[in-house]
């Protein structure tokens, strides 16, 4: 199919109302607590939808697609793990009950509360490495996906990796949280018509029948099997379920939607009913992918896979649908990520490196420079930088450099009396050792000695770093209790 | 079809279902709670 004049129409007239709604809810930001969590106002229904928008991209459906075309129906059971980590965080309250109830804005804030602004300042450095690198591949995938999806190719990669900047940081810069609020809702309801748009076209030209016959082709029982496929096994498998407890606890853009809410009861329940919905966050996208595998067969570029099909087979007029769809969530999680990330370098870190917090006003154009700063920074490295393995992994791997360390200190921090300064910092460095380990040497796997080899395996150095962080916690606090005891926190500190 | 691909169709399926069930609910009772927080925060009041 091509994009016509109605699918110009119809991303047009919707990029106009969310700028428009963006503007319009500026108006609402008055101080920092309504810049950063919008003025923790937020009820269930519209913390549901912002949450879902924010942790739903374009990226998340590439990424996912990719999976679902090169491994078949053996990926679904990240769907399944990850709805059960959020559910479980979300009926238990675990951290995020606490952390809403101190009322900190970032979750480096806990680390001064309960250690010291050093440990701040060094969690606040992970936080921030592992999200921008994190988030580095975001504008290249999403711009893969809309240039196959709109007909333009690769030659147009570059171009369209631009103007989606452009607009998201115009987008993000104007509001703010609660600008982001406000707009999200409404990128929810249209990435959701998004989503159902595509799924009915997929099933309308490719059967489950063809599906299962691709995969049982292209990959035999691997296909369905996901301790079997060689993208997977057991420390895959253990290594993401961890990771979907610590990431649903303190993964700072979700972690701000508990922080945003009106009460720690709404946020658990924010937590449980948007978790539920993150098994088809990830299953629909790699159902794409595994129709993708169907239709083309195997040998296509992965990652173009899937928009390609949904290009191919998206009726003109529901294909601007689709694209408004995916440009909605896009601004959601490109505005909520980059709000993170900018908050923490202005608030954990440089103004750690000061004795005491900037002004209001000086902490909010920090904020607003830092996140045109790390807009450049994605396009200059999504060009730049080649993922190893697939994007999923890729996500993870940068993911568990910040959430180890953080999953080992928070949590140390809140349940175990023990927990001291020695131990925040062992945990917070071991836990960034293993996957930094693995993204710097994995390019040069060839010319590791062999005892090193293990560190260039993805799963491996993922799941390592939650034992190493663990370790680094445990015996820095035990070994260290008389030379730097743990902090004696007043009644409104203790978490 | 094979047995593992219809038992992950299932489970694409009861996916599929949660998702726009809660997106449905949400999109109903959002557009309430979008409007008290509008209407609760004026320019100049703390939001």
């Amino acid at each position: 199919m091509t994009f016509g004049t109605i699918d110009w129409l119809v991303t047009i007239v919707y990029l106009a109302g969310s700028v428009t709604l963006g503007v319009h809810a500026k108006k609402y930001v008055e101080n920092l607590t309504g810049y950063m969590v919008a003025g923790r106002k937020v009820k269930l229904s519209l913390g549901i939808a912002t949450f879902v928008a924010t942790e739903l991209g374009t990226v998340t459906y590439v990424y996912y697609g990719e999976l679902g075309y090169v491994a078949g129906f053996s990926g679904f059971f990240i769907g399944i793990l990850t709805m059960a980590a959020y559910a479980i965080v979300g009926r238990t309250g675990f951290i995020i009950e606490r952390l809403r109830r101190l009322g900190v804005m970032t979750i480096p804030e806990f680390y001064e509360i309960r250690y010291s602004r050093t440990v701040r300042l060094i969690g606040g450095l992970t936080l921030f490495l592992g999200g921008v690198l994190n988030m580095g591949i975001f504008l290249k995938f999403d711009g893969i996906f809309l240039s196959e999806v709109m007909g333009f190719g690769p030659q147009a990669l570059v171009a369209t990796m631009v103007i989606m900047l452009l607009i998201v940081i115009a987008y993000t810069m104007l509001g703010g949280m609660f600008s982001i609020v406000v707009t999200d809702f409404m990128q929810f309801v249209v990435l959701s018509i998004g989503m159902l748009v595509a799924t009915i076209a997929i099933l309308f030209n490719v059967t489950p029948e063809q599906m299962s016959v691709a995969v049982s082709s292209a990959f035999g029982s691997a296909g369905n099997d996901p301790f079997i496929n060689p993208h997977f096994g057991w420390t895959f498998v253990i290594w993401i379920l961890l990771s979907g407890v610590a990431a649903g606890s303190l993964w700072q853009p979700g972690a701000s939607k508990a922080l945003s809410s009106e009460s720690p009861a709404v946020a658990k329940k924010v937590f449980f009913w948007t978790g539920l919905t993150f098994a088809g966050r990830a299953i629909i996208p790699m159902f794409w992918g595994v129709a993708a595998l169907a239709y083309f067969g195997q040998g296509h570029p992965t990652a173009a896979a899937m928009p390609q099909l949904l290009g191919r087979i998206v009726p003109t007029g529901f294909l601007g649908l689709l694209v408004a769809g995916m440009l909605a969530a896009s601004m959601s999680t490109y505005s909520a990520y980059l709000l993170a990330w900018s908050s923490v370098l202005a608030r954990d870190v440089i103004a750690c490196t000061r004795k005491a917090d900037f002004p209001e006003r000086t902490t909010m154009a920090i904020t607003r420079v830092a996140t045109a700063i790390i807009g450049i920074f994605l396009l200059v490295f999504g060009l730049w930088y080649q993922i190893p393995d697939t994007a999923f992994q890729y996500l993870a791997v940068t993911g568990t450099m910040y959430i180890s360390g953080a999953l080992g200190a928070v949590a140390a921090g809140m349940y175990w009396p023990k927990a001291n300064n020695v131990g925040a910092y062992g945990s917070l460095i071991l836990g960034a050792i293993a996957p930094a380990g693995f993204l710097l040497l994995e390019k040069s796997r060839d010319t590791l000695p062999g005892w090193m080899q293990f560190i260039t395996d993805v799963n491996i150095a993922g799941l390592l770093s939650f034992f190493l962080a663990a370790l680094g916690m445990v015996l820095g606090s035990l070994t260290t209790q008389k030379i730097s005891p743990p902090k004696i926190l007043t009644q409104a500190e203790k978490p | 079809m094979t047995e593992g691909a219809f038992f992950w169709f299932i489970v694409c399926a009861i996916s599929a279902l949660l998702f726009f069930g809660i997106a449905a609910v949400v999109t109903v009772r959002g557009i309430g709670e979008l409007r008290d927080l509008l209407k609760g925060t004026r320019r100049g009041q703390e939001p």
